[in-house]
């Protein structure tokens, strides 16, 4: 199962309440903006550390996000290639800088963080718990209708796997029928795109009269928030542990 | 017992002007198990619409409890609940929890009193141990027993089914059908819609045959079991080897 899908535990970050967690992430994801070689060392520290006390191995976190790792590696290449500074040696005649390599390998280790500190949160969180904290955000931002928006995070989350799988069956009929013969790509895609947007659409309008027929309004009951009394003094460490990241 | 739903020649004519039903006329008491059979296509799932207020009658008129259904349409709603025939596009939840929760949310409900009614069916339906469970994640016997938490949680008087045996295997359709005789021993007033009779007909108490948008038949199982193929619905296997109407529930 990837790490990226929520699992039930009873660690403090799966009990924090989830809009708390949502400012921690976003704070430590801009420290790590501003952080340098030493501050991620010790961030990385942190974020292993807690990945092992929510039971994600980070060995094998790896392996799920490999095809990000791959385009790390390009944003390292391209950074390293093209950042001006004293050359150091030269790959096809385009001179690679120290600078280039620092800031590349800077860069890249910033955005593996990010990506660590995403799987941290949505192995921890449910989706319920996140479309309720985006309605609570997003209730004191005027002309946004809060609870449509949640609504919409809410079918995303729970329709993208069905969409999916709806996809995969179109192309397997298809496949079972030969479709691999067809060469051009355009017409295999067209094949493939029609069929499941219909597929696609009855379900949004079984989904539609569904909704409707459990009484559907936007005027609905609040979500609920759990708290673990942990989020006063998790903030306080994640505002230290931030200074740390920009200072150092 | 009491007439809780009265239909008056009920007609409805699609956008393409064909007819869906014509001039449907028939009424529902309390505590009543019918079965509405029909081939595809011969205006069961209409009537159910009809029935839950999700579509409105080009003539005719259709009375809950001697109220017209449009005079207050939540109050019908939360009374007649739905379930519709696929149940993967009818669960709106992330989790099975939240999926029971949904119907009391829209309704405005308390949050403890959400919480509490939503234990309560999903304890009454043996769902407690997979609250937590992405919906995704059942089994076909296990969504459509959700689907009917969503709608039981709202304490209706009346369930609609539509096909609800459709892609269950025995085990699921026999556990399924023995839930559906429980909820109507507790005095839920059940309409199921399918074209495969052989499953419920032993539960039922009243059989309406409809063909073609019509009412062609309206009576006691029993009576009507060995008309049934008349009107494209196959007669349960044990009436034609004169065995009687086998029992598939547990």
């Amino acid at each position: 199962m990837t790490p990226f899908i929520y699992k039930q535990g009873s660690s403090i970050l799966h009990n924090l309440d989830t809009r708390y967690k949502f400012v921690i992430m976003c704070l430590i994801s801009m420290g790590i903006l501003k952080a340098l070689f030493p501050a991620l060392a010790i961030i990385s520290i942190v974020l292993i550390a807690a990945m092992l006390s929510v039971g994600i191995k980070p060995l094998n976190s790896f392996n799920h996000i490999k095809y990000f790792l791959i385009l790390l590696i390009f944003i390292f290449i391209s950074r390293a290639l093209t950042t001006p500074g004293e050359p150091l040696f030269s790959v096809f005649e385009v001179p690679v800088s120290n600078s280039g390599i620092k800031d590349g390998a800077l860069v890249s280790i910033r955005f593996l963080i990010i990506m660590l500190l995403g799987m941290i949160f949505s192995h921890t969180t449910k989706p319920s718990s996140i479309k309720s904290a985006a309605e609570w955000f997003l209730k004191p931002i005027p002309f946004i209708p809060e609870k449509r928006a949640s609504l919409m995070i809410g079918l995303s989350i729970r329709f993208l796997p069905l969409i999916i799988e709806q996809a995969k069956q179109v192309s397997d009929a298809q496949k079972a029928r030969c479709s691999d013969n067809q060469k051009n790509p355009v017409r295999k895609i067209a094949r493939l795109i029609l069929p499941i947007l219909k597929k696609t659409f009855q379900t949004a309008d079984n989904l539609a009269l569904a909704m409707e027929s459990r009484c559907f309004s936007e005027d609905r009951t609040d979500p609920e928030f759990n708290k673990s009394g942990y989020e006063i003094i998790s903030l306080i460490l994640t505002i230290l542990l931030v200074l740390i990241l920009i200072l150092f | 017992m009491k007439n809780l739903i009265q239909v008056k020649k009920l007609t409805h004519i699609y956008s393409d002007n064909n007819y869906g039903i014509k001039d449907i006329t028939f009424s529902v008491q309390s505590g009543e198990f019918i079965i509405l059979a029909g081939k595809n296509g011969s205006g069961k799932t209409t009537l159910l619409r009809h029935l839950n207020g999700l579509l409105s009658a080009t003539s005719g008129e259709i009375l809950i409890s001697n109220n017209p259904i449009e005079k207050n349409i939540v109050e019908i709603k939360k009374k007649i609940g739905m379930v519709f025939q696929d149940a993967d596009s009818q669960i709106v939840g992330e989790t099975v929890f939240d999926e029971v929760a949904f119907g009391p949310e829209n309704l405005k409900w308390e949050r403890k009193l959400i919480n509490k009614k939503v234990e309560s069916t999903l304890k009454l339906l043996g769902l407690t141990q997979l609250a937590d469970r992405n919906p995704a994640t059942l089994s076909g016997g296990e969504k459509r027993k959700l689907a009917i938490a969503g709608v039981l949680v709202m304490e209706p008087d009346v369930i609609l089914f539509d096909e609800p045996f459709s892609n269950l295997d025995y085990p699921a359709a026999s556990n399924l059908l023995s839930l559906i005789t429980k909820l109507n021993k507790n005095g839920i007033t059940i309409i199921i819609a399918t074209h495969d009779i052989e499953k419920v007909i032993a539960k039922a108490t009243r059989m309406i045959i409809m063909d073609d948008g019509h009412i062609k038949q309206d009576g006691v199982p029993d009576q009507l079991i060995k008309i049934t193929e008349q009107y494209g619905i196959r007669e349960p296997c044990s009436s034609k080897l004169n065995l009687g109407i086998i029992n598939w529930a547990n």
